[in-house]
């Protein structure tokens, strides 16, 4: 095959433009700041030291800031992680079973976030866990919506 | 093989992307790596290869036979040729400048056979039409405000109105209305729109995911879609919004309208399925030409904390190796579906009463398949 390929055709014609990162953003009506995320993370945060961990759940799984900035969403996946990494093993399959699929849509960004950053890789195991009893539980369907989704958590 | 299939030809040994059967089902044209062939249909026997359409230096993506019989390609080269039928059983070619600079992904013949619209990877939708004085097929570009590679077109009934889709994760819907050829009538009291200028914006929607496949349900004025998330959608000219989720979450590739309540999309799952509309909306009704496996049962399973296996993620590989480790050879796979690979198109093939009774599909095992729904 000649190099044809590798030709970057773009340079020869600027009014052709890219695809940038913006162009992929989904359009949100509005955005959601750090401050109305408050109140949300220290709600899950006591959730987790009270060990009620189904409530926990609930709550990260429904309504994710998919439209706050990066910062924002940061500081609110530490609380998810805080969440997730306390669970016991034991209880992980049972927790997933009461989420609905939409619920378990949203779950799977958080596990493959948490395996995306520093953070969440020292607690690979328990995220690797959590992602073999949520397969168990509803296949690949959850991977492949989680591959082609654009809002990210 | 399931009793839902009428016909199964293996025709190449190289993917299928794009089929197309002529107006009357008698000619089968299939795109096959850098060529077009053009197979003759003999009843209860197999295709009988009359013409190989060789004139594109890359790979052809996309084939439509118009209701006259022409025969359009379109492929990598960027580059679509109209190939007319002469008497002798050969086909003439002219070629379509489209000035574009990247592949060109699909066509669609517009019903009237008199302009056709070609998808690409330019982010524009050419729309072309024949000039008599000059001989020529003139392009005509819709630009704005496509982002990203445009995968699949289709034409409304009115011959105006062009839904496309692509990687940029909107369906829209644009104006192909083009002076001289179309009139203001064939849009009168339509509701999407008043004025329907060349290039116009009528209607958008995001998903997100990389759209697959589009297809106007004209008398009904919906629009339906399949994407790569495995989400089968309908959306009408009045803002509603109807999604339906495959279950086994496999990426859908193609959509056919069975009747105004029922259509069929396939995809990565190898075999076709049938979405209904109910009281409650669209949802996923059944799989077509899905056997269930009759697979021998292994006696012992190694899983450490004894779940069972019924789920579906990653068995069949599992299953491979456990075999593979116990008696040292891999079982004999069960063949689930006719379709050995992904199907890339669906194709309406006999309608009787509004219904289409029976659909055509191919994929990337070289196959055409003809499905009874």
């Amino acid at each position: 095959m000649e190099d044809w390929r590798r030709i970057d055709i773009d340079a020869f014609d600027p009014d052709s433009g890219r695809l940038n990162v913006e162009d992929l953003k989904p359009p949100y009506e509005a955005t959601i700041s750090l401050a109305e995320l408050e109140p949300k993370i220290s709600q899950l945060r006591s959730a987790a030291t009270s060990g009620d961990f189904a409530t926990a759940l609930q709550l990260l799984t429904s309504d994710p800031p998919y439209s706050a900035d990066e910062t924002a969403k940061a500081r609110y996946f530490e609380a998810v992680l805080s969440v997730l990494t306390q669970v016991r093993q034991a209880e992980i399959a049972s927790l997933i079973k009461q989420l609905s699929s939409t619920q378990i849509d949203v779950l799977i960004k958080y596990l493959y976030k948490g395996m995306s950053v520093p953070d969440g890789q020292k607690q690979g195991g328990i995220l690797l866990s959590w992602f073999e009893k949520l397969t168990q539980n509803s296949g690949v369907a959850p991977v492949v919506r989680y591959l082609s989704d654009r809002n990210t958590v | 093989m399931s009793d839902s299939v009428i016909a199964n030809y293996k025709l190449a040994k190289a993917p299928i992307y794009s089929h197309c059967f002529s107006q009357d089902r008698s000619i089968l044209a299939v795109t096959l790596n850098t060529d077009c062939l053009v197979f003759k249909m003999v009843p209860n026997g197999k295709p009988q290869l009359v013409a190989s359409l060789s004139d594109h230096d890359k790979t052809v993506t996309a084939v439509d036979i118009s209701i006259h019989g022409r025969i359009l390609t379109c492929s990598q080269d960027r580059n679509a040729i109209v190939w007319e039928p002469l008497s002798d059983g050969s086909y003439k070619p002219t070629l379509v400048l489209l000035r574009i600079n990247r592949a060109a992904t699909c066509v669609r013949w517009a019903p009237s056979g008199y302009k056709f619209a070609v998808g690409s990877s330019a982010r524009i939708i050419a729309v072309c039409y024949y000039e008599q004085e000059n001989d020529w097929w003139v392009s005509k570009h819709i630009k704005k405000p496509i982002k990203s590679t445009v995968n699949c077109l289709s034409w409304h009934q009115n011959g105006i109105i062009l839904a496309c889709g692509g990687t940029d994760g909107y369906v829209r819907a644009f104006s192909g209305f083009v002076k001289g050829l179309d009139s203001k009538d064939q849009v009168a009291s339509s509701p999407w729109a008043d004025k329907f200028p060349f290039g116009a914006l009528v209607r958008e929607w995001y998903n997100g995911a990389w759209i697959h496949d589009v297809e106007w349900r004209s008398s009904q004025e919906k629009l339906a879609y399949v994407t790569h998330s495995g989400s089968f959608n309908v959306v009408d000219s009045s803002g509603q919004m109807w999604a339906a989720e495959y279950p086994e979450g496999l990426p859908l590739t193609s959509v056919v309208w069975v009747n105004d309540h029922e259509a069929v999309c396939g995809g990565f799952a190898c075999h076709p399925v049938l979405f209904t509309e109910g009281a409650s909306g669209w949802q996923f009704s059944k799989n077509i030409d899905k056997t269930v496996a009759s697979r021998t049962p292994v006696a012992a399973t190694f899983d450490e904390e004894g779940q069972d296996e019924t789920g579906s993620f990653g068995i069949s590989a599992l299953k491979k190796f456990k075999d593979l480790d116990l008696k040292g050879k891999v079982s004999t796979q069960v063949q689930e579906c006719t379709h050995e690979n992904a199907i890339m198109e669906l194709a309406p093939y006999s309608e009787a009463s509004g219904n289409v009774t029976e659909i055509s599909s191919c994929g990337l095992d070289g196959k055409v398949v003809i499905y009874r729904v």
